[in-house]
């Protein structure tokens, strides 16, 4: 009965945890600003911070002379397909995929994003 | 305890007689009279200056400034017993393995031996600049608060030590702490006031017959010694000798052109990045100076000997200076970035960086004589001072390395605040170390000093300091010059055998 009982609170326990780990994770996401639809949003649904990530992107498009906004969502795609940004962003700076954005030493991936928020407005 | 000579009370037109010379009370010179203390030969130190600061001698050290902009020649030196550690900041770290080396992608690089030369000898400096033992990088093994953790890559933490005297000043005035030392010792004869103004070499031009000693009284003397060692810093090693001209109209060990080029010191820009980290934790002594085992030190980025050669780039010392704050883009920066990587950023602390930075060996980066003269009648110095693009790209390029290696190690992020030439040259401050300008090498026609500090082509005359660094690297020099005169006194102890 003693057993028992504590394998309950236990399961009680562990799935509090489960529901609290989401909840820091996915918790943003709950109260999340609408933007217009973009063709890109399959990509800029992964960004936390949206509205800074366009921020920084406005200053990365205004040194690009040219800005292909589809051909780097594709490139985009294929490298965050089926993994974590946050995975990509460690590996990005592991490979030397980095970029400056103001100064801002950054993932190249994000500052793509960040580029990619800027487009969609 | 003998007293030291006042120079302005020996009679003109006397010869004294020595057998070694020191020209310069300065760390060098002093250092190396307390290393020949007891040695079975006559050392006399000729200092310019007295005990204390005094305009007029100062002034002996005013000069003119033509390129880009560089420090007053008199403001970044004193001209006194003790010489510029007078107001020297302490900080201490021997040259890097990769500074010794010669690279092929950088002209002019490296030293006549390797760091292994230079190492038995640190242990003596380490005392007379009161640094502590030698701890340097090995007090990563000892840190209960772990350095700030970068990805692999490029840019390490590295050490600093700071010279202390006793009761904890900072750091070693070598002219006040030592002058009581200097006085007791019996085979040295230490003048004051006494301003070298001429080497006389003999005419065959191989050997110096004489010095010639002037005072601000206008006393004239001379000296006459077997050996004679200049110790009068980075600058005024190469005007004396320029200025020594009358037997030999290039001066004296200047027959290949080359004493007075290479001058360097290392730029020192402000402000060149915004470093964030992202929980805000700053071990204290990236910021600081902290105690360890009774020695005071201080971290900073530093990029790693392998990278350096790989590159390539050249040192530098990237110093986190003081808390910052964010404008609203970098805000933004620091809030999509954090959240990308997947970690919080809400206790972010903010700090602006510093650095001192290696420039690389520029021939035209020159001392020569000017017209005007000073008080006692020599020539005074023109610094023709350059700068280089690429010596500020060489450091950005190990900046944004710092960065990136953040990122991997999701703890911070970095901005790099200066890219334009105009940016880095704003506000410019300067390390004060004069070196280069009678570089070392085994090659009399690509150095005017061989490997054990004597002019190539005067058989009795001896160059101490950091005049005779053929390539800086980016530690601050005097712990290394001090090492280099450890090993000089050695072999001119030799050379009475
Ligand atoms: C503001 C400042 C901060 C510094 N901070 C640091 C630091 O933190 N760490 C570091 O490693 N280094 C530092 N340095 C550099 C350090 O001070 C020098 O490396 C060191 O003093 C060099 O020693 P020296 O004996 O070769 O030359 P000097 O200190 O220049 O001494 C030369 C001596 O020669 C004398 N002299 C000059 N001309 C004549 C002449 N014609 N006849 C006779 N005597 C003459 C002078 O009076 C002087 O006493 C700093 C320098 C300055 C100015």
């Amino acid at each position: 009965m003693k057993l028992a009982l504590s394998r309950r609170t236990l399961l009680i326990g562990g799935g509090v945890a489960v529901v609290a780990g989401v909840a820091a994770v996915e918790g943003p996401r709950l109260f999340r600003k609408r933007y217009a639809p973009s063709p890109y949003d399959d990509l800029l649904d992964k960004l936390d911070d949206r509205d800074a990530c366009a921020q920084i992107g406005e200053r990365a498009l205004a040194g690009k002379a040219h800005f292909d906004a589809d051909k780097v969502a594709d490139t985009l795609r294929d490298r965050l397909h089926h993994r974590r940004l946050n995975r990509v962003m460690v590996e990005d700076a592991e490979q030397k995929r980095v970029a400056e954005n103001a100064g801002w030493v950054m993932p190249e991936t994000l500052s793509l994003l960040c580029a990619l928020a800027a487009k969609a407005g | 305890m003998s007293a030291f000579i006042d120079a302005r009370a020996v009679p003109s037109g006397q010869a004294v007689e020595t057998d070694l010379a020191i020209v310069g009370g300065g760390p060098v010179g002093i250092s190396l009279a307390l290393l020949l203390a007891g040695a079975h030969f006559r050392v006399m130190l000729l200092e310019s200056g007295a005990l204390e600061f005094d305009e007029k001698t100062q002034d002996l050290y005013k000069g003119t400034l033509a390129g880009d902009a560089y420090l007053p020649l008199e403001a970044s030196r004193l001209r006194y017993l003790g010489g510029s550690s007078n107001h020297w900041g302490g900080w201490s770290r021997p040259l890097d393995e990769a500074d010794f080396e010669k690279r092929e992608w950088l002209p002019h690089s490296g030293w006549p031996f390797s760091r292994k030369t230079l190492m038995p000898y640190f242990a003596r400096a380490q005392a007379l600049c009161e640094t502590g033992s030698y701890l340097y990088d090995g007090v990563k093994r000892q840190l209960t608060e772990p350095e700030i953790a970068l990805g692999e890559g490029g840019i390490d933490t590295r050490w600093f030590q700071f010279s202390k005297t006793k009761n904890d000043v900072l750091p070693t005035h070598f002219g006040e702490r030592y002058a009581n030392d200097l006085k007791r010792i019996g085979n040295l004869r230490v003048y004051v006031n006494a301003n070298v103004t001429r080497l006389r070499l003999a005419r065959d031009g191989n050997r110096l017959k004489t010095i010639k000693v002037a005072t601000l009284n206008g006393k004239r003397f001379t000296v006459k010694s077997k050996f004679v060692v200049l110790a009068t810093g980075g600058i005024e090693v190469p005007r004396l000798m320029l200025a020594s001209n009358d037997v030999k109209r290039c001066g004296v060990g200047n027959e290949n052109d080359l004493v007075g080029r290479f001058f360097a010191d290392h730029p020192c820009p402000r402000d060149v990045g915004t470093l964030v980290i992202f929980d805000g934790r700053m071990p204290g002594y990236y910021l600081g100076t902290v105690p360890v085992r009774g020695t005071v030190m201080r971290a900073s980025f530093t990029p790693r000997e392998d990278y350096r050669l790989k590159h390539p780039v050249m040192g530098s010392q990237t110093t986190v200076e003081y808390r910052d704050e964010l404008d609203a883009i970098g805000k933004a920066a620091v809030a999509a970035t954090a959240s990308a990587l997947g970690v919080a950023s809400s206790h972010a602390a903010v700090f602006a960086l510093g650095c001192g930075l290696e420039p690389a060996p520029d021939p035209d980066r020159r001392l020569t004589l000017d017209h005007a003269r000073d008080a006692l009648g020599m020539p005074r110095l023109k610094l023709s001072m350059r700068i280089n693009d690429a010596d500020f790209a060489h450091y950005r390029k190990s900046l944004a390395e710092l960065g990136r290696q953040l990122l991997a190690a999701r703890v911070g992020m970095l901005r790099l605040n200066l890219k334009e030439r105009g940016q880095w040259l704003e506000g410019l401050d300067w390390g004060n170390h004069h070196m280069g300008s009678t570089r070392m090498h085994v090659d009399p026609k690509q150095g005017v000093v061989d490997a054990t500090g004597k002019v190539h082509s005067v058989d009795n005359l001896y160059i101490a300091g950091s005049s005779v660094f053929p390539t800086y690297g980016a530690s601050n020099p005097t712990i290394n010059l001090i090492a280099l005169t450890v090993r000089l006194a050695e072999h001119l102890k030799g050379l009475f055998k």
